[in-house]
């Protein structure tokens, strides 16, 4: 569940704090976002080594460059996550891996990622994935394809709109409007 | 189709903006309070998107080494600095020191003892393949990391996710009749976890479920309900609880469909078996 405005300026105050040199918001930070932060480098890299290697590697530079940060011009959370998928970007690049060659999603890709009831523990997950499997759902297929290329893959949206042989307007008002259907329907299931 | 004024925030929140097009966004965002409320609304759905994701645990570990290379860095790779730290950083980082260098070596033991106890034979997971007639057993062998359990998960839901998006990819056995229920299990019998995909199986009434059982010489255990909710196919994750972990190193598989009884669900499978084998 994404943060309240509360949190966000508890994030704010605490990426202050590691431009400081402060150990402790730094671990604080890295508890806040390294979960959501490994499973996108996951998703981008689609090896596990790779996005251990991705992650460190982002958390060093949110480390240098925290007095960077800006808190006009982006949310903490938009900030590590643009930080990380460059650095998986640039991984995927320096290991002669071409974004653009990654595969399309499968039509026949699982429809939920669900738990039986005897997994507690994953029960949130079931819960995460049909949430936004719902939410994408709602979106025509190449709509969804372009959100979903555009969310956890390196692709840019010019590399999109060439896979879906889209003009590029039309992929970033899909992208756009996607973010947009994201916010609003996740936001209404939230609990 | 005209994209709008407003078109460039999407792509903004999403970093996909040249670094020009970047410079002249973020200054009209400083002079106008709708658009960055726009950007604002847009990072939002970013935000829950990412965070719908399953969220994956980093290896154990990977704070450490996150800052012992934040506490050395290289001339090479040293970035602007951020402001100088307070004063007492220094003497935090001097005991954080410490504390590390007691961590490695406390690492070091335990590594040393689960390396003793640890089986020379190399870590597999477990693959049956389910038909209607018949179950099929593979051994594959775990790659990198094998002793942390977040590592292992990741690679058995690689596979599965793998063998989900390409069934091409399973390992070659008998292929079921054209149309048949099919489908397979993997299953990591160090952490107890697994999963199970499934195709082609009739949609079942309102008042009954498709359940999975675990097989081995021990007995028939629980391993779960599968949540089709009116769909035919679906790829499951299933943990095992300490006591129910397979007895054998080739567990097996199957499928019933039960009724929804008062009394709940049913410690034994007693309704028809629709996949996978109910014998060993």
């Amino acid at each position: 569940m994404p943060p309240p405005e509360s949190e966000v300026s508890e994030e704010i105050r605490l990426l202050a704090a590691v431009a400081a040199g402060d150990r402790p918001a730094f671990r604080e930070l890295y508890a806040r976002h390294s979960a959501a932060l490994f499973a996108l480098a996951l998703r981008l890299t689609g090896d596990p080594g790779a996005a251990e290697e991705v992650l460190q590697d982002a958390f060093v530079k949110i480390w240098r460059h925290a007095a960077d940060y800006d808190a006009r011009k982006s949310r903490p959370f938009t900030w590590t996550v643009t930080i990380l998928r460059r650095t998986a970007i640039d991984h995927l690049r320096r290991h002669h891996r071409d974004p653009a060659t990654f595969p399309l999603p499968e039509d026949d890709a699982p429809a939920v990622l669900a738990v039986p009831e005897t997994a507690r523990p994953m029960a949130e997950d079931h819960e995460r994935s049909d949430r936004l499997n719902a939410t994408l759902e709602t979106l025509a297929p190449p709509q969804r394809t372009a959100l979903e290329l555009a969310l956890f893959s390196a692709l840019t949206h010019a590399e999109i709109a060439a896979r879906l042989a889209q003009p590029a307007g039309t992929v970033k008002t899909w992208i756009r409007r996607g973010l947009l259907e994201l916010r609003a329907t996740l936001s209404e299931t939230d609990p | 189709m005209k994209a709008s004024p407003e078109e460039p925030a999407g792509l903004y929140v999403l970093d996909q903006l040249d670094r020009d097009e970047r410079a002249a966004f973020e200054a009209r965002l400083l002079r106008e309070p709708e658009l960055a409320a726009l950007t604002g609304r847009l990072e939002s759905g970013l935000a829950r998107g990412i965070r719908s994701l399953p969220p994956r645990e980093p290896p154990a570990g990977t704070l450490a080494q996150i800052e012992a290379r934040i506490g050395a860095p290289s001339a090479a790779t040293a970035a602007p600095a951020p402001a100088a730290p307070p004063d007492h950083t220094a003497r935090r980082m001097v005991i954080a020191r410490w504390g590390l260098a007691a961590m490695i070596a406390l690492s070091l033991v335990t590594l040393a003892v689960q390396s003793l106890r640890r089986p020379p034979a190399q870590p597999v997971v477990v693959l049956v393949g389910l038909y209607a007639d018949r179950n099929t057993f593979t051994e594959l062998p775990l790659r990198g990391p094998a002793r942390d359990p977040d590592a292992r998960f990741i690679q058995l839901a690689t596979l599965a996710e793998d063998y989900w998006g390409r069934p091409g990819a399973l390992p070659a056995g008998p292929q079921p009749a054209a149309g048949g229920n099919r489908g397979y299990a993997l299953f990591d019998p160090g952490s107890r976890q697994g999963f199970i995909a499934i195709e082609r199986l009739p949609v079942v009434a309102e008042n009954q479920r498709y359940h999975l059982w675990i097989l081995d010489p021990a007995g028939v255990r629980d391993a779960g309900i599968l949540p089709l909710a009116g769909m035919n196919r679906g790829l499951y994750s299933f943990t095992l609880g300490p006591g129910d972990g397979p007895k054998s190193d080739r567990p097996n598989f199957f499928i019933t469909v039960e009724d929804n009884g008062p009394a709940g669900q049913p410690a034994q499978p007693r309704g028809k078996v629709v996949l996978g084998q109910e014998s060993i």
